[in-house]
């Protein structure tokens, strides 16, 4: 192709001529063979600027388009769209910085001049060897898989399905409801019973858009946004064997979390006394209304302890403390005369009326004791002794009755579905999300999300408002219609240099990379790299292209820079 | 719902997240912002907890993306002045003030800030830097285009009325002294209200010694002098312009008075004693706690981690005298024993309490707030986010103290529910 090469220069206002002699780098730049013409203008990002690059552009009939201007973030896109206006690929444009980088760092304008001008050179080098990427478009599918059967996939089921939407909802055990399902009374603030869960699984029920998958998993995943394919697989005995294949645009992970194993640490006498209760199973007990001893009595002393498991877990539960000032409440209420005393390290009262949830219990008379840590649980007699540490100092006292709040740790779903799908986990085993503070319900992988405790502690209102997040990503972006458009500067494995050692594969955050076992090569998924490079640099073979940022067009830029 | 519009109310962290969301799916946003830039609360801040990212890096992008918007109409120096109606056909009143400055043809150049002659103290340092009558509050601050203070403009206010030195110094003609305040009327489906948080005063508790001791400081005027963008570019110095070699954090300020627990304090008070330590290895920290809400994946061990280089003292009672030009904070510890402990700066961490005007405005929507001053919720449990009134909604922090996360999973899950009622 015959090059054709324009660049422009911005004055950005006052930003650059201020600080870089325009017409020396405008006199050096034209008298370079490449280059069909050099303009100059006030301010190209603005409507007079571009009209004035666009008309340009086509009347000296260029190939290649470089802009001297600000920094690609701020107008990268600008410019490509005007490029495509203009009738030339927006992919053989290169925006070059000269403000930012130039004029707004350097005081001294011969030797700002002369870095904007290498910088222009160089650009220009680059430019010549773009490719005229083309933008794709891809059909999508727009229902969804639902991995989990508990009050978060529950949720994410009926905010999401719809007449054009249908739902998957998978459950591995026998019935819908997970851990919010078997709590007696999931809402301290307001006491509202189970009922709430049974309705919302009536109502999933009744949903012709939600199709339930009960006593099943999910054997396969694979495929990108708009383009899911998973296999269930059913789990019961009489059924082995029966799978189905399934095809969606985005998979939601709502698998719930676990207890921490009280028997795993001697100190909580849990194997050891028969009334050291797990909070699970106290749940139980107010459920059907049986507080009673192993020995069928009533127990006239409750001692509620606090963070089993989290030195041991390394992080704090965050919905123990309430969930214990609930029992506290339930114990005072329904047990004459009872003894009830918490023992906690930590009173963790985050939301806005959760402190007032705990001043209510002080007229009721629950003792409440910090800890720094707790030394024994432990048979004396009919009752139990309970040792703990408070500021180098040990206290015990002796009650009836443990009930002992153990940590929230990932469920055993949470680690099978992450190998399965390639996904990270955090050091403590939950799901990472894609962002701690901007993208706390999406993953590395576009078109996957994560809601409630499978991503860590946290209460149901929290995990009911995670999984209308998640409906909210889906719904936004897939829309029955719409078209989902891949990243275009993606990478590219060259076959014939490709030695399969997979090094590609485990570099790649974005699970886009396969392996073929077939041809013995890796294979990029285009529809999902999004071009970040590492499988580029981590190549050993050098089989590895960066579409948009090749070795050569990489090193022309560089040695022209340093020329 | 038949109408495709939405107002959302507040352009911090979560009302911009909540337009992007709603504005990627199709719909048009109106977005009311009471300041002259946006970006709330969150871009005051130098680093967020607990990667210690810089905020304003990671909330620019954000930004740039819902200032070039095609969906999305944004509405600075406005505030909703009357509504009536209900979900799917609301009708919204916007006043929008002048800001004398053009959006279109202001490239940022800032040439108009030195000829001003007007100086006053700017709000958004805390008081601790001066802006002039025409500025941006901060560098960095998007829209980069400055506003005009009407009361303190020599030439707005009266005072002097052939003023026009700014416009002298502009080169793209982007001044227009002749703007006036705007009203405008919209028809919205739903709104989403996201008006923030602010500081509780704390110079109501004279046993902290803020305002009459000058090394007492506040969280955000702490955020403010450690921010690169700040008063003093970033330089950890006292008022006195002395390094800091010592500094005592009192967490819960105003917990008792206000009666709930912030949630996010502890946290951001360690980030602080980080940032100190960070900067200055030899200094002496200590942080005065009563509960630790440590309640992330991440927190414990970022506050175990701290523990190895500051002293956390769990206390009772606590107050700030000041003594021969240094602090003192005379404390109870838990185990019931007296002490204190001379410290450079104190750093007081304040309950966060609603933004102003939340009364006004909860009256104008016609929902209520709750005993705490926060917009009202109509189940605390099951729709968190759904106000008394259907269609409208409250998230991020004007529904009660959060951290980022969990704004911004209240701000995808409002328009998860706008967009799940018109599908």
């Amino acid at each position: 192709m015959n090059k054709k090469i324009g660049v422009y220069v911005c004055e950005c206002g006052p930003n650059i001529p201020e600080r870089i002699d325009i017409d020396k780098v405008i006199e050096e730049l034209s008298s370079m063979d490449e280059v069909k013409t050099v303009k100059k203008h006030s301010l190209l990002c603005s409507n007079d600027g571009k009209k004035f690059l666009k008309e340009d552009i086509e009347k000296e009939e260029l190939s290649h388009v470089v802009v001297a201007a600000c920094s690609p973030k701020d107008h990268e896109n600008t410019f490509m769209k005007v490029c495509e206006e203009a009738g030339v690929n927006p992919y053989l444009f290169q925006l070059v910085n000269i403000r930012e980088q130039c004029a707004w760092m350097i005081p001294d304008k011969d030797e700002a001049t002369s870095k904007a001008i290498k910088y222009i050179k160089a650009g220009i080098q680059r430019v010549m060897f773009h490719d005229a990427l083309k933008k794709k478009e891809l059909e999508i599918n727009v229902d969804v898989l639902v991995i989990g059967g508990g009050i978060s996939g529950i949720e994410a089921s009926l905010s999401l399905a719809g007449p054009n939407r249908k739902v998957y909802l998978v459950e591995k055990t026998d019935a819908l409801g997970g851990m919010a399902g078997k709590l007696s009374r999931i809402l301290p603030h307001q006491g509202t019973e189970m009922g709430i869960v049974k309705e919302k699984i009536e109502q999933v029920k009744n949903n012709e858009h939600i199709k339930v998958y009960t006593s099943s998993e999910v054997k396969e995943v694979r495929g990108f946004l708009g383009n899911f394919e998973a296999v269930i697989k059913s789990t019961q005995e009489n059924e082995e064997g029966t799978e189905e294949e399934i095809k969606t645009g985005a998979v939601v992970l709502a698998t719930g979390f676990d207890l921490f194993d009280l028997k795993e640490n001697p100190v909580y006498g849990y194997s050891e006394n028969e009334n050291v209760v797990s909070a699970l199973e106290f749940e139980d007990m107010i459920h059907s209304e049986k507080i009673e001893l192993k020995n069928g009595k009533k127990p006239k002393s409750v001692a509620l302890i606090h963070c089993a498991g989290r030195k041991e877990k390394g992080y704090c539960s965050k919905v123990c403390c309430m969930y214990n000032l609930k029992f506290a409440h339930y114990l005072k209420d329904n047990l004459p005369d009872v003894e009830v005393k918490e023992l906690y390290m930590d009173l963790c009262l985050p939301h806005k009326q959760d402190q007032s949830y705990f001043d209510k219990l002080k007229d009721k008379g629950v003792e409440f004791i910090r800890m720094d840590e707790l030394v024994k649980t432990k048979k004396s007699g009919d009752k139990i002794e309970v040792e703990y540490r408070n500021n180098d100092k040990k206290d015990k006292f002796s009650v009836d009755m443990v009930v002992t709040s153990p940590a929230m740790v990932p469920s055993k779903g949470t680690s099978h579905l992450a190998e399965l799908m390639n996904l990270p986990l955090d050091e403590s085993g939950f799901f990472k999300e894609l962002h701690e503070m901007l993208n706390p319900v999406a993953t590395p992988m576009e078109g996957v999300y994560i809601t409630g405790c499978a991503l860590g502690p946290r209460n149901i209102p929290e995990s009911i408002t995670q999984s209308h997040a998640t409906s909210g990503k889906i719904l936004s972006s897939l829309i029955p219609g719409r078209k989902v458009k891949p990243e275009v500067k993606v990478s590219e494995i060259k076959e014939d240099l490709c030695t399969g050692c997979q090094t590609c594969l485990s570099v790649c955050f974005y699970g886009a990379i396969s392996y073929d076992a077939f041809k013995g090569v890796s294979v990029v998924n285009e529809a999902i790299c999004r071009g970040c490079g590492s499988c580029v640099g981590s190549c050993p073979s050098g089989a590895i292209r960066s579409k948009h940022f090749t070795y050569y067009q990489l090193y022309l830029e560089v040695l022209e820079a340093l020329r | 719902m038949k109408n495709q519009n939405v107002l959302v109310i507040g352009s911090g962290v979560a009302g911009m997240e909540a337009s992007l969301i709603l504005a990627d799916a199709g719909l048009k946003v109106h977005l009311v912002e009471k300041d002259s830039l946006i970006g709330g609360q969150t871009i005051k801040f130098e680093e967020v907890y607990t990667n210690m990212e810089c905020a304003t890096c990671m909330l620019a992008p954000k930004q740039q993306e819902v200032l070039q918007h095609d969906n999305i109409t944004l509405y600075l120096l406005s505030e909703v002045k009357k509504t009536e109606g209900s979900a799917g056909e609301f009708k919204v009143q916007i006043e929008k003030k002048a800001r004398y400055v053009s959006l279109i043809n202001c490239i940022g150049c800032a040439a108009c800030f030195d000829p001003c002659p007007v100086s006053l103290d700017n709000e958004f340092e805390e008081g601790m830097s001066q802006k002039k009558a025409i500025a941006i509050a901060c560098p960095g601050a998007l829209p980069n285009v400055p506003a005009i203070d009407p009361e303190n403009c020599v030439r707005l206010n009266g005072k002097k009325k052939d003023c026009n030195a700014c416009e002298q110094a502009c080169g793209f003609g982007a001044i227009d002294f002749t703007e006036k305040n705007e009203t405008i009327n919209l028809e919205v489906g739903a709104v989403i209200v996201a008006t923030g948080f602010d500081q509780f005063d704390v110079s109501g508790l004279a046993q902290f010694g803020y305002g009459k001791h000058p090394n007492v400081y506040t969280a955000m005027e702490f955020e403010r002098l450690y921010a690169q963008n700040g008063p003093t570019e970033g330089k950890l110095t006292l008022r006195e312009e002395r390094p800091i070699k010592s500094a005592g954090i009192i967490h819960c300020i105003g917990r008792e008075e206000k009666g709930y627990c912030s949630g996010v304090c502890c946290m951001y008070s360690m980030k602080f004693a980080h940032f100190i330590k960070d900067k200055s290895p030899d200094a002496k920290i200590h942080e005065f706690h009563t509960d630790l809400c440590v309640p992330g994946k991440s927190h414990q061990k970022f506050y175990e981690e701290l523990s190895k280089k500051i002293d956390f003292i769990r206390y009772e009672d606590i107050e700030v005298k000041g003594k021969n030009g240094s602090l003192e904070i005379n404390f109870t510890s838990n185990n019931g024993k007296k002490n204190a402990v001379k410290s450079d700066m104190v750093i007081l961490s304040p309950a966060m309490i609603p933004s102003t005007g939340t009364e006004k405005l909860a009256k104008i929507l016609g929902i209520s707030q709750d005993s705490m001053g926060f917009f009202s919720t109509k189940d605390q449990n099951l729709s968190p986010i759904d106000s008394e009134k259907e269609g409208i909604f409250v998230i991020g922090c004007a529904e009660g103290p959060k951290d980022i996360p969990d704004s911004v999973s209240q701000a995808e899950a409002a328009a998860g529910r706008v967009l799940s009622l018109l599908q």
